[in-house]
């Protein structure tokens, strides 16, 4: 990093939908707009905490993981993930992806914590896109985990009446 | 005054909320002190604190029958309220407080068990000539017999707890094939849920509106009604919005519907707050549902357009009151908004978001009322629960009530979770919310984005990650911070970075 950074004259952060937003360095505390430029200060203070100032309106911002370049941020509540790339990453980046696959296997994921009530699949058994796996139970509701594809279970790694956490995995599935 | 000291045998927002009618009406509060929240904003407004912190029992209190009512003797109590869900709908606990001379401010027994029995209710409904959706005659005891069910009312069809409410052991079934499944899982979500894995089936009224009547029965037989709410606006018949009145209704479907709801209460010798649940369909024909012999999450919506306390009114008809008002006094005026600020996730379905509240800021204008239980450094914890706060939002009309709704929702600030609250900004921008023509599957089937950002917010995020990324990776002069071999960092250590910037 070091000896590329006298040579950095812009970044972009990417976001997970790929919308791709770039940024000259060094970084501006303005953002234009059409022709004119705005601008964009983040402030704090004892009653909001965090948050930027823009257009006269104030907007609650946190910082909810940052790991390596990639940063999500609560933005007026809503959640955005960003990698954020110098033109060489972004590049690099481009030769990797091309010479990749699909993905094959789909991890899923549990989406909150909860407890496992019931598990509808067993390895080795084809599941159709949208049919149930799992049932969790969390905050009193009894979710439905749905299968987000086709495909063949190759592992189920929970068992009912177990806990797990949010992320923890709870079924692989061969596309 | 009867009513001296009401334990309150509830926590969070209702609990704050019966309190502070207590106090207006001088009557004293206990509250029971929890060690999953020691420090919740609930306890502060209380006159007496039950420390029970020190319970290593595995249920909670407040599902605890022999120990609230053990907790009221031993402080004092002469009367209970039990606020919503936990045991506000449990028959044999308010036997319970009858039997050690306790006031239970609610129904009675008998009206609760009738009530909370969904077949037993749909028998005295259907008795009373109140409309009513095809389905099985009493519970049924497998998939098999719901399928032959089904094919005589024809699909699609809902399965439900007996014993149920609020969404859970409810099931959709839209075809043979899945009644199996659905069936069993209906009833292993009931058995966990109501300790009753009984359930029936009916037909299912595709794409209704929720529509409620609150009523209001006092011990001398009178039963008034107070008007309807509109409570469509639900994901997994979980309420997210309500208001009253409802745009659904004329002044002769209110009638109707209201003498309706009023008979089914005098069919139970209903006494207390009550609600009577209706499904409206496309023609304007009403179901109904069933009945909640609680004070419900939504009362307020009702409070603002009617300008009355209905926790009052509960304490005042346990206390042995005639109502005063006839059904003729009620003046339903103005409109209110309901928004419930919910910890929860909603790019992610909803999923419950538990934390620490790290601010609240709530909006205070004279056309908002905010209830909630919780402050700055309160937590909202995995095993209640996801509730930030109620924010209720009055105006003349249904358009002057959604447009200071627009303005209150961006006066609103929670940091420390994940909330509801983008969803409601783009709710009171929806053209299907602003003309009324939302149902219950509104959710499901009329959204692609469950959420509102402005043109710029994106970017400005973009920027910030911008930002972060420049001051960590590339200024020379930057604190050198530690990715922990790229694990995750608290948030809240970063925050505290970023206010040195």
């Amino acid at each position: 990093m070091a000896n590329e950074k006298l040579q950095i004259k812009k970044l972009y952060a990417l976001s997970s939908e790929n919308r791709k937003f770039s940024f000259s360095l060094p970084l501006k505390q303005t953002i234009r707009i059409g022709k004119r430029d705005y601008e964009v200060k983040l402030k704090a203070d004892e009653k909001y905490g965090t948050y930027i100032l823009w257009k006269n309106r104030k907007y609650p911002v946190e910082i909810v993981s940052s790991r390596q370049n990639k940063y999500e941020i609560l933005f007026n509540d809503i959640s955005y993930t960003f990698t954020v790339e110098t033109p060489f990453s972004l590049k690099r980046m481009k030769v990797l992806n091309s010479g990749r696959d699909k993905v094959e296997t789909e991890f899923i994921k549990a989406p909150m914590p909860g407890k496992i009530i019931d598990v509808l699949v067993r390895e080795g058994s084809s599941v159709l896109r949208s049919e149930p796996l799992i049932i969790l139970e969390a905050m009193k509701m009894q979710n439905e985990i749905i299968s987000p594809v086709t495909g063949t279970i190759v592992k189920v790694a929970v068992k009912p009446n177990t806990n797990v956490m949010k992320d923890d995995l709870l079924v692989e599935i061969k596309l | 005054m009867k009513i001296k000291r009401i334990l309150i045998a509830n926590r969070g927002e209702i609990a704050v909320r019966i309190m502070k009618t207590a106090r207006m009406m001088r009557i004293e509060t206990v509250a029971v002190k929890t060690a999953v929240e020691t420090n919740a904003m609930y306890l502060s407004s209380a006159d007496v604190i039950f420390d029970n912190t020190e319970d290593i029992s595995e249920i909670p209190v407040f599902l605890d029958i022999e120990k609230l009512i053990s907790i009221a003797l031993k402080t004092n109590a002469n009367a209970i309220h039990p606020g919503y869900g936990f045991l506000a709908e449990n028959a044999y606990f308010a036997q319970k407080c009858i039997e050690n001379k306790l006031i239970f401010i609610g129904p009675t027994p008998d009206a609760i068990y009738k009530m909370g029995n969904k077949t037993i209710a749909r028998k005295i409904a259907l008795a009373n000539g109140i409309p009513m959706a095809m389905g099985s005659e009493g519970n049924i005891g497998t998939e098999e017999e719901a399928v032959v069910i089904a094919e005589k009312i024809g699909y699609p069809v809902i399965i439900k707890a007996a014993s149920g409410g609020g969404g859970r052991g409810m099931r959709i079934v839209r075809k043979a094939e899945d009644m199996e499944k659905l069936f069993i899982i209906a009833s292993k979500e009931a058995e966990k849920a109501f300790n009753d894995p009984s359930v029936f089936v009916e037909k299912y009224i595709e794409n209704p509106k929720h529509i409620e009547f609150q009523i209001l029965g006092d011990t001398k037989g009178n039963v008034i009604h107070l008007g309807e709410r509109e409570c469509s606006i639900q994901r997994k018949h979980q309420k997210l919005l309500e208001e009253a009145p409802s745009c659904a209704l004329d002044e002769e479907l209110r009638q109707k519907m209201g003498s309706m709801a009023v008979q089914i209460a005098k069919a139970v010798d209903y006494h207390s707050a009550g609600t009577v649940e209706f499904l409206l369909d496309s023609d304007k024909n009403f179901y109904f549902m069933e009945m909640n012999t609680r004070i419900q999450v939504e009362h307020p919506v009702t409070e603002i357009i009617t300008g009355l306390d209905l926790i009052e009114q509960q304490i005042r008809i346990a206390n042995g009151e005639e109502l005063k008002y006839k059904q003729n006094d009620i003046r339903l005026e103005g409109w209110a908004i309901e928004c419930r600020i919910n910890a929860e996730d909603v790019q992610a379905g909803f999923a419950p978001d538990p934390g620490k509240i790290e601010s609240l800021n709530m909006p205070s204008f004279p056309c908002v009322r905010v209830d909630t239980g919780v402050q700055a450094g309160s937590s909202i914890v995995a095993s209640y629960d996801s509730m930030i706060a109620k924010l209720i939002v009055k105006g003349k009309d249904r358009k002057d009530a959604i447009k200071n709704c627009k303005m209150a929702l961006d006066k609103v600030w929670i940091k420390g979770t994940k909330t509801t609250l983008p969803f409601f900004r783009m709710l009171v921008r929806h053209q299907k919310f602003l003309d009324g023509s939302f149902t219950t599957a509104f959710i499901e089937k009329d959204l692609e984005k469950y959420y509102f950002n402005s043109e710029y917010e994106e970017m400005l995020a973009a920027w910030l990650a911008t930002k972060l990324f420049v001051e960590e990776n590339l200024n020379d002069n930057s604190i050198n911070i530690d990715f922990e071999h790229g694990k995750e960092m608290s948030p809240w250590l970063l925050n505290k970075r970023m206010n040195q910037f």
